[in-house]
């Protein structure tokens, strides 16, 4: 092809025609301000006593990913099942979305979590660090000793745990009633304590010789015996036979007895027990009066229990304490004394005296006392601090004896007497062991505070293996550093329940299942405080093109030679999962003059 | 949940406009929405030098670089010859700032849509002259501080509405998009696209250096001005068929103000009487829409 030739007086328009890109320009060097991502610690997560990474179980149930949600809580936590049923969940309470519109239904996912484990029997890929020399005696297999025994099998210890009754569980197999934790839900749970190589010996009594023996075949020996005999309420007719022990009739019940009690049954105490035994008293047919010395706000039982009593028509008589017991024609007289308040101490519980000569007797059917609970046995009380004694956060190592170490954990340790404090304890016990004998004594303290979630005091299992929540800066994420912009006002899940005629008659569980499209309904509304779900703002918002996508588990970094530090991706980031920082590496940006 | 948006990009990293440029951010998500097939008629603009100086470009589709007031006029030239050429499938887009939009291109722009020629006019607003020193434009909003309306002398006039005026043409799509709504955005353009004959996009892009305000913000402002209702997302189709896209539940304007460097000296009663003229306009939004 021959080209047509330009006549040589038209100058041909010349258009000049770039041939570079700009990426010759290092556009870092502007840079004064450097951003970096940055996971940080979610308050929910500071809050539960086993340290659960649960911004990140929600962002793995909500996609889809529920086995590997289900594995993120059997990392700190054993007993999901146990703990999706009848934990007080402290999370909910301290949740961002609360100050958004309502909190995330933290614990009734738990529970889906851990149910469609069982429906698709799951197994965990969690492994047993190598075999240890070390051999552990547990002595209880309630949550406490089960959770030790758990955490230190995980870390490659040989466990032996001994239990007294027939069946492993403590008191959550004996003192709590089936309507709020059935049994294939707790027999799961233990099953996959087992299944992890935990031994569990029943039946068999401990004694303070015991512990003697103990010395020449274990390193160490956890007690986490509870507390299993009621307090007394020290007035005249208590000993009275008739009197039941809120505990032991639980446990009765629990063994299949299902007495009729018909009439008025007066409730003494606050706490759980006092609840439970209500609300068991309402299925066996009759009227419970829970009579507490301080107001409904003061009770020690969860509030949520509180009220579900309440709604199912157990009534709370405030202001009370029972002076005497007396028969009457099959009857009991109780004379209650009316309290006045005279104040409140530093927790903000109503301080009490007696009103005047204000009395009030009432004839009952039965009478239960469930004013707390104490240990069974003075050896199992944990000692004091001192030379050879460490005294932790929800434990304490005991040193002193020479052969083996002392262990004391659970209620004995437990300020606050919940399941997941239980485990807090077992956990804590097993990291402070570990540290124990392979670093000594002396370090315990400082390495349990560094495996600590956030500000709060319970241990993470996961921060002491080194594992990604490491990495975490354990700044606790508030309400005012999340973006809410990328949020939408939605409706909590209604936990779906019996309803209260069908509750009244069974001791069938009281919560009804969540279905998966729920739970990623629920889900989704978490704010995942602290820790990046892969929502791309950063690389969709850059102005400089200067977040790349990789195969890190991050999904993305920041190309520095370009990125002008303009902060857009820190701001824009939901959950607040990168910071901000002054640029201090001189040499990280490229340095050289750019093209403009 | 990601933002749906196109994974595609069509720019190249190291141009050289400020941190947190908000034309920036506005030029990616519209490319990402419109593909590769353009050709894009740059009037004088920040983005002339956001482009890349000679010898340099740090766009991956063609560019003519052309005079401050022939944005309407070139791409009317560009498109007939591609037309001679039998190319029916490159969309021809002119890609101007609002110095170009509102002032100094008003008239070829308007020439162009009367005509209805085939093609896009993407104005990326950032309120000012900010690629030259911040001198005001008509689109400096109502109280705004520019280099040459300082001090005392704060802009008094209110802001052109310059979709109102391509409207007035009876053009066959007219629509306001922002950066801190991509999937709007991306919308937006795609529906442009398809159409035939001239269509205008008013875009919203913060400046953080003509602003006065923290480049980190730059996205925050945005959101905030249509959060707000001072920068309502609406689009009009053939001059008559409103549809407002996003109706706030009306913050007041406060907040916004305040953030901004640029309008620090306003008094509680100017923000009172800006807050006045944004319910109007929003109102009489409201009306045309029919709602």
């Amino acid at each position: 092809m021959t080209e047509k030739k330009v006549p040589s007086k038209v100058t041909p328009l010349f258009f000049a025609r770039s041939y570079l890109s700009t990426e010759d320009n290092k556009t870092g060097s502007w840079r004064f301000l450097r951003p970096r991502y940055e996971e940080k610690t979610a308050p929910c997560s500071v809050a539960c006593p086993a340290g659960e990474d649960i911004g990140r179980i929600e962002a793995l149930t909500n996609q889809g990913m529920f086995k590997e949600a289900w594995e993120t809580i059997l990392r700190e936590n054993p007993f999901p099942g146990v703990c999706g049923s009848v934990c007080y969940h402290p999370c909910e309470a301290v949740c961002n979305r609360g100050e958004f519109d309502e909190a995330v239904a933290i614990n009734a996912m738990e529970r889906f979590l851990a149910d469609t484990a069982r429906k698709n029997e799951f197994k965990p890929f969690l492994t047993n660090l190598s075999a240890k020399k070390e051999k552990i005696a547990v002595v209880g297999g309630g949550p406490s000793g089960l959770s030790a025994a758990y955490f230190l099998t995980l870390l490659g210890y040989n466990c032996d745990v001994f239990e007294a009754e027939t069946e492993p569980g403590g008191v959550l197999r004996w003192g709590i009633p089936q309507y709020r934790l059935p049994l294939p839900v707790l027999e799961r749970d233990i099953s996959l304590i087992k299944d992890q190589g935990v031994q569990i010996k029943t039946g068999i009594h401990i004694s303070k010789e015991f512990l003697k023996e103990a010395g020449e075949s274990y390193n160490a020996v956890f007690i986490g015996c509870g507390y299993s005999r009621s307090r007394e309420l020290e007035i005249p007719g208590e000993d009275l036979k008739g009197i039941k022990d809120g505990l032991a009739f639980l446990n009765r019940i629990r063994h299949g007895e299902k007495p009729r009690l018909d009439g008025l049954s007066v409730i003494i105490g606050g706490g759980n027990t006092a609840i439970d035994v209500a609300r068991s008293v309402v299925r066996l047919g009759g009227t419970p009066l829970i009579a507490y010395r301080r107001r409904k706000q003061d009770m020690p039982a969860f509030s949520e229990e509180i009220e579900l009593a309440l709604d199912e028509g157990v009534v709370l008589k405030e202001l009370v304490i029972p002076v005497s017991v007396v028969p009457d024609k099959g009857d009991y007289i109780v004379t209650l004394h009316y309290m006045r308040i005279m104040g409140e101490d530093d927790r903000g519980r109503a301080l009490v005296e007696p009103d005047g000569n204000k009395t009030e007797e009432m004839r009952v059917k039965n009478v239960f006392k469930a004013i707390g609970e104490e240990t069974a046995e003075s050896w199992c009380v944990p000692p004091h601090k001192g030379e050879g004694v460490v005294t932790l956060n929800n434990s304490t190592l005991d040193c002193r004896t020479g052969s083996a170490v002392l262990v004391f954990g659970g209620d004995l340790t437990n300020e606050i007497k919940s399941v997941v404090h239980a485990v807090a304890s077992g956990k804590e016990a097993a990291i402070a062991l570990d540290i124990l004998f392979r670093e000594g004594l002396d370090t315990v303290e400082s390495k349990i505070r560094d495996c600590l979630v956030g500000n709060g005091s319970f241990c993470s299992m996961e921060i002491y293996m080194k594992g990604p929540r490491f990495d975490r800066s354990s700044h606790v994420v508030s309400y005012s550093e999340i973006n809410a912009d990328y949020f939408y006002l939605s409706q909590r899940i209604t936990q779906p329940r019996l309803l209260r005629e069908e509750r009244l008659a069974t001791f069938d569980e009281v919560n009804l299942k969540v279905s998966a499209s729920m739970a990623i309904k629920e889900t989704e509304r978490c704010f995942n405080c602290g820790l990046c779900n892969q929502c791309d703002n950063c690389y969709l918002f850059c102005p400089d093109l200067s977040i790349v996508r990789d195969k890190t588990p991050q999904g993305r970094h920041i190309n520095y030679d370009y990125c002008k530090g303009c902060g857009i991706c820190v701001v824009e980031c939901p959950r607040n999962a990168m910071i901000l920082e002054e640029e201090t590496n001189e040499e990280s940006a490229g340095r050289e003059s750019c093209g403009s | 949940m990601p933002l749906n948006v196109p994974e595609q990009d069509y720019m190249y990293p190291g141009h050289v406009a400020c941190p947190g440029c908000g034309a920036a951010i506005a030029m990616r998500f519209f490319l990402k929405a419109m593909g590769e097939k353009i050709i894009i008629v740059l009037p004088a603009c920040c983005w002339s030098i956001i482009a890349g100086a000679y010898p340099q470009m740090s766009l991956k589709v063609p560019v003519i670089h052309t005079a401050f007031e022939t944005g309407g006029s070139v791409a009317s030239g560009v498109r007939a010859a591609l037309d001679m050429k039998g190319d029916t499938g490159t969309t021809v887009v002119t890609w101007a700032g609002d110095g170009g939009t509102f002032d100094i291109g008003f008239q070829a722009l308007s020439g162009a849509v009367e005509r209805n020629e085939n093609f896009i006019y993407v104005c990326y607003d950032n309120e000012a002259y900010m690629n030259t020193g911040i001198q005001r434009s008509s689109s400096t909003p109502y109280g705004a501080w520019t280099t040459t309306t300082p001090g005392r002398s704060w802009k008094r006039m209110r802001k052109k509405n310059i979709v109102e005026a391509l409207v007035a043409h009876r053009i066959p799509y007219a629509a306001t998009a922002s950066i801190a709504f991509p999937e709007d955005l991306v919308r937006k353009v795609e529906k442009a696209k398809d159409i035939k004959g001239s269509r205008f996009l008013h875009v919203y892009a913060t400046c953080p250096t003509g602003w006065r305000i923290p480049s980190e913000i730059s996205i925050k402002i945005a959101r905030m001005a249509v959060q707000n209702n001072i920068f309502p997302l609406y689009e009009v189709e053939d001059g008559v068929k409103y549809t407002i896209n996003y109706k706030p539940k009306e913050f007041p304007v406060r907040e916004y103000f305040k953030l901004q460097g640029r309008f620090k000296h306003l008094t509680e009663g100017d923000l009172a009487e800006i807050q006045e003229m944004v319910n109007e306009d929003w109102e009489l939004l409201l009306k045309k829409a029919g709602d």
